[in-house]
């Protein structure tokens, strides 16, 4: 290859990625950008706000009617206590699998497969009436309940993540938790002073990971909440744009950058955690 | 574990169980209760028997799965048999019980004039006066304690105050649920000035399955769910019922619902399709074109951001900027073109957005996946190609593309499976629509068959069909299993070639 053609090559390449950081970024700079804007209309909008104004956060974190801060406490509440349960079950039933040997362990990892590539989702319609019916026994895990969207995430959450937490269990070499049951430890101390502390990494990914999906998700919370003071606030943004979508733009974007910043920042500070658990996963399968 | 206290913890355990499932077979949940006894069942054994240990571990796992993921499935099934609906949501002990609550209020009744009072703890009772004047306290659930003549209603009752009218007639409501006195002889308020006992309208005979007015003595028997009087005349609430095939019939036997379907699931299948092989296509070239690029760390970190924001809110972002009268994007193209796609009510336009909305989502992850991946592409195949000659494009073709389906042939499935079920997107961005023309129940050119049976649960102005939705789940259920399976056995396939 010559000189040129590399230099030229170059230059198409970097032309390249700047249309496509363009794609990547501009929506979310604008949206930024119009959340700080003092005009109330998208008409007068322009990328740059001529005059700066931290006016649309105030208007929305004070507006009563809105409980967006309740919405966040809401979002916040559910994920950490999904992702809590998310992590442990996963951690002690892949355990299980790895360690111990069994009858009926072969039906189970194939449930689990099975579990894994159905969209459970598909089934709304029964989990919505199922819901309905708990709820007239067991009030807090019931319509319009977090307990029971807590329910759904914690469950829906197991096949995928059992199956990674045991792959990388299987990794870890047996002599070492062997060893220390020949000398008396239990299972459960084997598990927690041996093989936990070896699994720590994939365990914090799993956590984030779950955490950014039962934050972000939609489906599920919009179909099982219906209260004002219930909503999370992935909901409460599409209820309120359906609502004011041509009205009240700064409110709108404003809530739009404050329910992202979170996951975001999360996302960023620990990237690496992340991709490399993203990556490894997918390649070691 | 102390033996006597996992006795305890077991007993209590099978206790609570067995209460849920007691209630549920008495309401007529019988598939939740089924449900709920293998779990009790299960678990009993399993902290019993000391072979079972392993299953300790994964008790709460498999409870779980069972309850909330599993048994959703095994219900729309259920559910897809009957005829649940609008009308028909309750099972039909329960509809027994709401219609033998029902109460009509005899001729020869007496009637009373009322007075209610309230105590600090917000329990109410009522003193009421019969035609000649006497006065009686009526407490909910006990008899009547009869207080003689009385002139006036005193301003204090036993604690209880006496509520103004102005108070009463805003209270009517709560108030008017509420029975005073003890069963047979309750009663309940009808207006501001009556109170009166009032009776069962209707009685239920338990041999003959049917329902008579006490009144007219008209018969009600069970027709398709509802008690039915040889006039026609329904008794409500009604209650779901076996109905057979009938939801599936309904719409495989229609050509009303099944050309509109199948032009759902064409769409459905490209849009799967398309976003998977358009974001793919975007991650892998990223991937490889700045594989070796200087700067290549600050590139990647903007391109992968927006990968963490929730989708739901960009979905509501490109929402915005696609806006027909003052997105950024319609605006703009109307300033260099003159006019703008409507991105919103122009069916190939509302599906084109939606397409480009899901690679903007989706080819952050791609990438991830692509640049890992190519790295464990074993260097000296690459060395080997150059050798022999083989250009960039012959290497990519016979190299790095089956290297990577191989590696990521089931994440690609998965993605495909995912999308195929994307309701966030569909609903957030457009909510399935724009509508079509004349269907049966309302349909949009955008629905993905997840988003038209969201709209047929829930959604529709007339009552919500259950039944019917569930009927449309299980032909989606098959068609994604046919799916998945088929592409598993395709990539195994290529697998074991490649």
């Amino acid at each position: 290859m010559t000189k040129e053609s590399k230099v030229f090559g170059r230059t198409i390449k970097y032309l390249f990625a700047a249309v496509l950081v363009a794609f990547a970024i501009l929506p979310f700079l604008w949206v930024v950008s119009t959340s700080f804007n003092a005009a109330r209309s998208l008409l007068g909008a322009h990328m740059i706000p001529k005059t700066l104004t931290i006016g649309n956060y105030r208007d929305l974190l004070s507006n009563e009617t809105l409980n967006f801060t309740r919405w966040m406490l809401n979002s916040f509440k559910v994920s950490a206590i999904s992702v809590f349960f998310i992590v442990t079950i996963t951690c002690i039933t892949a355990y299980a699998l790895s360690r111990f040997r069994f009858k009926g362990k072969k039906a189970i990892m194939m449930g689990i497969m099975i579990l894994n590539v159905f969209p459970g989702i598909l089934a709304m319609i029964a989990i919505y009436t199922m819901m309905q019916q708990f709820g007239t026994y067991i009030p807090w895990i019931g319509l319009n309940t977090h307990g029971g969207l807590i329910c759904i995430y914690v469950s829906g959450a197991m096949s995928i993540n059992t199956l990674m937490v045991k792959a990388y269990i299987d990794s870890i070499a047996f002599e070492l938790d062997e060893s220390a049951i020949m000398e008396g430890a239990t299972h459960w101390q084997a598990f927690w002073k041996i093989v936990f502390p070896i699994i720590r990494p994939m365990v914090v990914t799993i956590g984030i990971l779950a955490f950014m999906s039962t934050y972000g998700d939609f489906i599920i919370a919009n179909l099982l909440l219906k209260g004002n003071d219930k909503i999370t606030v992935m909901v409460g943004i599409y209820q309120f744009t359906q609502q004011r979508f041509d009205t009240n733009w700064g409110i709108v974007t404003a809530g739009t950058v404050l329910a992202a910043i979170p996951v975001v920042i999360l996302f960023f500070m620990t990237q690496r955690h992340i991709l490399n658990g993203l990556t490894s996963g997918a390649v070691k399968q | 574990m102390n033996r006597f206290l996992r006795l305890f913890y077991v007993g209590v355990f099978v206790f609570l169980g067995s209460f849920l499932m007691f209630r549920l077979i008495r309401d007529g949940f019988y598939p939740l209760a089924v449900f709920v006894g293998a779990c009790v069942v299960f678990g009993t054994l399993v902290f019993l028997r000391k072979a079972l240990t392993p299953y300790r571990w994964m008790a709460v796992g498999i409870a779980l799965a069972v309850l909330f993921t599993i048994y959703p499935i095994v219900y729309t099934v259920f559910l897809s048999f009957t005829n649940m609906s609008g009308g028909h949501l309750l099972t039909k002990q329960q509809a027994i019980q709401r219609i033998l609550e029902q109460k009509y209020i005899p001729e020869d009744a007496i009637t009373y004039s009322w007075s209610a009072y309230k105590n600090p703890a917000g329990e109410y009772l009522l003193l009421v006066f019969d035609a000649d004047g006497n006065g009686f306290v009526a407490r909910p659930g006990k008899a009547l304690e009869p207080k003689g003549p009385l002139e006036e209603p005193p301003a204090e009752l036993d604690g209880y105050a006496m509520i103004d009218m102005v108070e009463a007639v805003q209270r009517i409501d709560e108030i008017g649920k509420i029975e005073f006195g003890a069963a047979p002889e309750a009663l309940t308020i009808q207006s501001l000035g009556e109170a009166a006992v009032s009776k069962p309208a209707f009685a239920y005979d338990e041999k003959t399955d049917t329902f008579s007015d006490v009144v007219s003595g008209t018969t009600y028997r069970v027709n398709r769910g509802t008690y039915v009087s040889d006039a026609g005349e329904g008794l409500s609430p009604g209650f779901m019922v076996n109905i057979g095939l009938g939801n599936y019939t309904r719409f495989l036997g229609n050509d009303g619902y099944r050309k509109p379907i199948l032009e759902i699931i064409l769409w459905n299948i490209a849009f799967a399709f398309f976003s998977v092989l358009f974001s793919f296509a975007l991650g892998l070239t990223i991937a490889i074109a700045f594989e070796n690029l200087p700067g290549k760390r600050v590139i990647r970190s903007l391109l992968i951001i927006p990968y963490p924001i929730p989708v739901l809110v960009s979905i509501m972002v490109w929402r915005a900027l696609l806006n027909e009268r003052m997105g950024l994007v319609t605006s703009g193209l109307s300033s260099l073109f003159g006019s703008s796609p409507h991105f919103f009510t122009e069916v190939g336009w509302t599906r084109f957005a939606i397409v480009l909305i899901n690679v903007y989502l989706s080819y952050p992850y791609f990438y991830i996946l692509s640049s890992g991946a190519l790295k464990s592409i074993p260097k000296e195949l690459y060395e080997a190609a150059d050798i022999d000659g083989a250009g960039p494009l012959v290497t990519l073709r016979s190299i790095t593309l089956p290297m990577l389906l191989r590696i990521l042939g089931p994440l690609l499935i998965a993605s495909f499976s995912f999308n195929f079920n994307n309701f966030t997107l569909v609903w957030g961005f457009n909510a399935g629509l724009p509508a079509m023309a004349d269907t049966i129940v309302p349909m949009g050119h955008s629905d993905l068959l997840i988003s038209f049976i969201y709209r047929l649960g829930f959604n529709t102005a007339n009552a919500a069909d259950y039944g019917f939705s569930a009927a449309i789940t299980v032909m989606l259920f098959i068609l994604v299993s046919l799916m998945v399976f088929f592409q598993t056995i395709n990539t195994r396939a290529m697998k074991e070639t490649a």
